[in-house]
């Protein structure tokens, strides 16, 4: 009987193809705003890192003054300082640790005619790669010795070793970055978490947008005196000089710990209280507020990286389907509502209710089948065009066999549910053979 | 009262041409009962709904209590049915979803009286046709009898010339049919001229006068019968030339 | 006319009637917040910045790829002033640190007594040339900059600042409420005994921070007359020859040496659209959902309004029997639109103000005010009006003759 169901449903839409169009549409266009808006939200409210993400923490220290302090507000900036990266990287703390801070700067052309390649990237301890589980094209990170050496290497990704040595392997050339000499050691394959968590610069819409081409370490940036390109929260008098910066208590740096496990956490924890236990008694840390530690997710969460304009948009699309369903059922209701004479046949010749109720819903889950065909291209534009709009995303999320499925799934779900009350009504259609007038 | 002459009814759909009725010629006076009977197919509708200002006909006079109907625009018509004519139909065509008291209230709203007078028409409607108590009931609750009969409110309440039935005991048993019948006759004894199409030649004997309608033509046929009315009839039409 | 009768009708048949209102009433809620923050964002997007015609400036950026030492630095700012001004077109050209609109650049907390604890956060821009001249900005007290106000100052050897400071209105305001001028008047950047003092000389009426934030706190700024191994070069030309002057700009830049160099160059018009791009984006994302709710909702009208036509079809053609005219008809039909438009109206007015709420408490919207209610009624009631008309006017010429001849 299913088959039979379903190919008078396929044939009913046919028969009035003016309402049919109506329907399948305003259906297709419903599920569609729903489906780029969800997907848009989950890809960035996603975790970038789900099966690590518990064991990748960040370390929020509050360094600040006294002045107008109320205890409980949040630290001013969630960044540390030189002074507190260097301490925590020594300290060894968990299988793995590294400093992050953005740089930006130009390579140097071989020839003098040619233009100089802008780069920006990271900053970053040798570790960075094993910890964010970064995947090589060619060659590798560097050492902890080439940290230690402050060593002139360099990684880059796979983006920019194309823009710079096309498809060729270029481990082992050279080039010359804030007139020092790199070698690079390794390139990155590609590699586009979504958000860029490990290094988040609010404001710019950084954390979707591009990516980092270089990465060099951080002993090595601080030794050539590599400016930082990011924010910087100084509230004291800073000496001037960089080894003033680097003494003073302006917040700059980003700093991540690996733990062995979930429940490492605790150590690490306990270590970090220590620690600014021992900085206030050189003076430090005033305010004596609470020492934190995030995971990816719990940090996601404190800066607010999904926008409310996302939120808002997922709403407005769940509002707009609820819409487009009231508008189906009452097309629905017009389109059964002309079958009176069919349903009374059918019922005269044998059809109980209940088999009315099946044809009939089969027929209004054709109808979302085929707004779930027409929905998929329309939710493809509808996620191409918001990514595009918003300064965020540049990196539009494919579609993927889970949402082909939740696209349809919408559709034929929304479909049947607007279909309940025409159904039920067609049932109570009195069985006849010639329908009398009123 | 209602004078037709040389009518003609052509309906035109693509290439094919049908002469519903040709060389009509009726003449009904005031007063009277007629009948009109004929088969399947030979005009009777055709020639209810002319008669009605319901279609409009292709050529020859049509004349309704004195007035050339001819040309006459849509808005004109409406009017004219308004205030002269009432309809019965064999469905009742009561508006299901509208009270009696609302369903004999329709022809009059567009006759622009106002609230009080509505209301005593209607109730005076109904009361004649013995259903003023129900009056906040609806069609649904009603048997075919007594919906016609609301039905016959409707089309008296505006005080029509001529009342026009089409079939009017068609859908309904013997004896509701008989009720009926009887206060159709009652409502012409009072003056009103009534014009009905019907298939049962055995109402068809019950008026005074029959027209048999065949291929769109008056037939020969015409048969008087003396009874009752006749009288009426007469009294009716001197009273009305005086 | 004939309200009673038709309501009561209604009453009688609920569904499809319902049907119609709901979508009315959803429809009505979302787009009048919907239009709401449109124009909410729209408002934001089109405040000055203080610089007068935007479309005449640019900013340019000299990033040297080796680091330059302060005199070399200083030495290639000179070369640059003498590029640019050579350059034909150019009006005006001044060094500073940051633009508005650009979200990238330096706040400092500020007050009015150093001994104060908490201090206002303000874009604190630099220049050693006019800003005020280049940036067209309008100067309300007091006077701009005289060339010997111009500190010169390497950041690496010394900490000194400049003596003099001009200010925006609004800050000025939000600093010292109760006084008249504040010309003369001290203004400390930081709070505490390493709070920097320096002297007001002039206000200005508006120069939006580098964030250009929606709150107060976009328009608080300063200037300071300094020169420091930072600069980028803000270049006012005339009309119509900005982008011309700004390839040739870029162009001479590249060769301004010692050594190789990367240019950078942002007009303010693209710096303004940066800056109100997510804004702008949401705006056309709200405009075309709304347009998309009135075309659903009319759609569903005209075909509910098509459906009990049909369904009606004998019953018009009874009253037209009755003495109905045609307009009478269409009267008819649409009394009983405005009937259920102005209960879907009704309940949308009351789902728009929950909507509204939670918009308010989850994501930061301000009350919506009552001609946006207003407003959003009378267009559903001319949607309605408009969307019954066809299948109104198509009742309307039914034949009264449907009375006798359908089954």
């Amino acid at each position: 009987m299913f088959k039979y169901y379903f190919m008078l449903g396929v044939r009913s839409l046919r028969r009035n193809p003016a309402l049919t169009a109506l329907m399948v549409l305003t259906l297709a266009v419903g599920v569609a705003a729903s489906v780029s808006t969800l997907t848009i939200l989950q890809v960035m409210s996603g975790n970038p890192i789900p099966h690590k993400s518990d064991r990748l923490l960040v370390p929020l220290l509050d360094n600040g003054s006294l002045k107008g302090y109320v205890p409980g507000a949040k630290p001013d900036d969630i960044q540390m300082t030189y002074r507190d990266a260097a301490n925590l990287l020594a300290s060894k703390q968990g299988p793995r640790r590294t400093v992050v801070y953005g740089i930006e700067g130009g390579i140097e052309p071989e020839r003098a005619d040619l233009p100089v390649v802008e780069v920006s990237g990271l900053a970053v301890s040798s570790d960075y790669f094993a910890m964010f589980e970064t995947p090589f094209l060619y060659g590798g990170a560097w050492s902890e010795k080439e940290d230690g050496n402050k060593a002139g290497v360099i990684v880059l990704s796979r983006l920019q070793s194309e823009k710079m040595y096309g498809k060729a392997n270029p481990v082992g050339k050279h080039v010359r970055l804030h007139s020092n000499d790199f070698q690079i050691v390794g390139v990155l394959d590609t590699w586009n978490p979504i958000p860029r968590y490990t290094h988040l610069l609010n404001g710019n819409g950084g954390s979707f947008n591009g990516e980092d081409g270089i990465f060099i370490p951080f002993s090595t940036a601080i030794r050539i005196e590599f400016g930082q390109s990011g924010s910087t929260t100084c509230n004291d008098h800073v000496t001037p000089g960089y080894q003033g910066f680097l003494d003073s208590e302006c917040t700059w740096l980003q700093f991540w710990f690996e733990s062995k496990s979930a429940s490492d956490r605790v150590a690490i924890q306990n270590y970090l209280n220590a620690y600014a236990g021992e900085q206030r008694k050189l003076g430090r840390f005033p305010r004596n507020s609470e020492n934190k530690l995030y995971n990816v997710t719990e940090w996601l969460d404190y800066l607010g990286v999904v926008r409310s304009d996302s939120k808002l948009s997922v709403w407005l699309s769940f509002g707009f389907l609820l819409l487009c369903l009231v508008n189906t059922v009452g097309l629905l209701l017009a389109k059964f509502s002309v079958r009176a004479s069919e349903v009374g046949v059918r019922r005269a010749l044998g059809a109980s209710r209940a088999e009315i109720f099946k044809q009939f819903l089969i027929e209004t889950a054709v109808v979302g089948l085929a707004g779930g065909l027409l929905g998929l291209p329309l939710s493809f534009l509808g996620m191409r065009i918001i990514a595009d709009q918003s300064a965020n995303l540049s990196v539009v999320p494919g579609m993927d066999w889970m949402m082909l499925g939740i696209t349809f799934l919408l559709s034929v779900s929304a479909s049947i549910l607007a279909g309940l009350l025409p159904t039920w009504r067609a049932c109570q259609v009195t069985p006849a053979l010639q329908l009398k007038s009123q | 009262m209602l004078r037709m002459n040389n009518l003609s009814k052509v309906y035109r759909t693509h290439m094919i041409e049908t002469h519903a009725l040709r060389g009509f010629e009726i003449h009904v006076k005031e007063g009277e009962f007629v009948t009109v009977t004929g088969p399947s197919g030979s005009g009777k509708t055709t020639f209810l709904n002319i008669a009605g200002l319901l279609e409009e006909f292709t050529g020859g006079d049509y004349l309704l209590d004195g007035v050339n109907v001819k040309g006459m625009d849509d808005n004109a018509r409406s009017r004219l049915r308004n205030e002269k004519l009432g309809f019965i139909f064999q469905g009742f065509n009561l508006i299901p979803d509208l009270s009696l008291f609302d369903n004999v209230d329709v022809p009059l709203r567009y006759r622009g009286f106002n609230a009080a007078e509505r209301k005593e028409r209607i109730e005076d409607a109904l009361g004649q046709v013995g259903l003023a108590s129900r009056m906040k009931h609806y069609p649904a609750e009603l048997s075919g009898g007594q919906q016609q009969r609301v039905a016959i409110a409707r089309a008296l309440a505006g005080s029509p010339k001529l009342l026009l039935a089409d079939e009017p005991t068609g859908n309904l048993d013997t004896q509701m049919a008989r009720s009926v019948m009887e206060l159709l006759e009652e409502i012409n004894a009072r003056g009103t001229t009534i014009l009905m199409v019907t298939h049962d030649p055995e109402l068809a004997v019950r008026a005074q006068r029959n027209v048999h309608i065949i291929d769109g033509q008056v037939s020969d046929l015409v048969r008087k019968t003396p009874s009752l009315f006749d009288a009426n009839a007469a009294h009716h039409a001197a009273a009305a030339a005086s | 006319m004939e309200i009673r009768p038709i309501f009561s009708a209604l009453l009688r048949n609920k569904t499809a009637p319902l049907l119609v209102a709901i979508q009315v009433a959803i429809s009505l809620a979302i787009l009048t917040n919907a239009l709401y923050i449109v124009n909410n964002r729209q408002a934001v997007s089109v405040r000055p910045s203080g610089v007068t015609d935007e479309s005449t400036l640019f900013r340019l950026a000299i990033i040297p790829i080796t680091p330059l030492n302060f005199n070399e630095n200083i030495a290639q700012q000179q070369r640059a002033h003498q590029i640019l001004k050579g350059i034909p077109g150019v009006l005006s050209v001044a060094a500073t640190n940051q633009m508005p609109m650009t979200r990238s650049g330096s706040t400092s907390g500020v007050a009015r007594d150093r001994k104060q604890v908490k201090s206002t956060p303000a874009s604190d821009y630099y220049t050693s040339d006019s800003l005020v001249a280049t940036l067209g900005l309008k100067l309300l007290e007091g006077r701009d900059f005289a060339s010997d106000d111009v500190l010169e100052s390497d950041p690496a050897l010394s900490n000194e600042y400049p003596k003099v400071v001009i200010l925006t209105q609004e800050l000025a305001r939000q600093l010292y409420p109760d006084a008249g001028s504040v010309i003369g008047k001290p203004l400390f950047f930081g709070t505490g005994n390493d709070a920097e003092e320096v002297r007001i000389i002039g206000v200005v009426e508006r120069l939006q921070s580098v964030g250009a934030d929606s709150s107060a706190r976009g328009e608080y700024s300063t200037i300071l007359p300094r020169r420091t191994d930072f600069a980028q070069y803000a270049v006012r030309t005339e009309p119509g020859q900005r982008d011309r002057v700004m390839k040739e700009a870029a162009e001479a830049m590249r060769k301004i040496g010692p050594a190789a160099v990367t240019i950078k160059t942002k007009t303010v018009a693209a710096d303004r659209s940066s800056r109100y791009r997510s804004d702008m984006a949401l705006a056309g994302l709200l405009v075309t959902v709304s347009a998309l709710l009135l075309l659903i909702t009319a759609s569903g009208i005209v075909g509910m309004t098509t459906l009990w036509v049909a369904q009606r079809r004998k019953q018009i053609g009874v009253r037209r029997a009755l003495g109905a005219r045609k307009i009478d008809i269409l009267r008819y039909f649409l009394t009983e639109n405005i009937l259920i438009t102005t209960g879907g109206i009704a309940s949308g007015l009351l789902l728009a103000v929950a909507l509204n709420q939670l918009l308010v408490s989850q994501l930061e919207l301000t009350k919506l005010p009552v001609n946006y209610m207003l407003a959003g009624a009378g267009i559903f009631w001319l949607l309605g009006i408009g969307a019954v008309y066809g299948p109104a006017l198509r009742a309307a010429s039914i034949s009264p003759a449907t009375a006798t001849r359908s089954a």
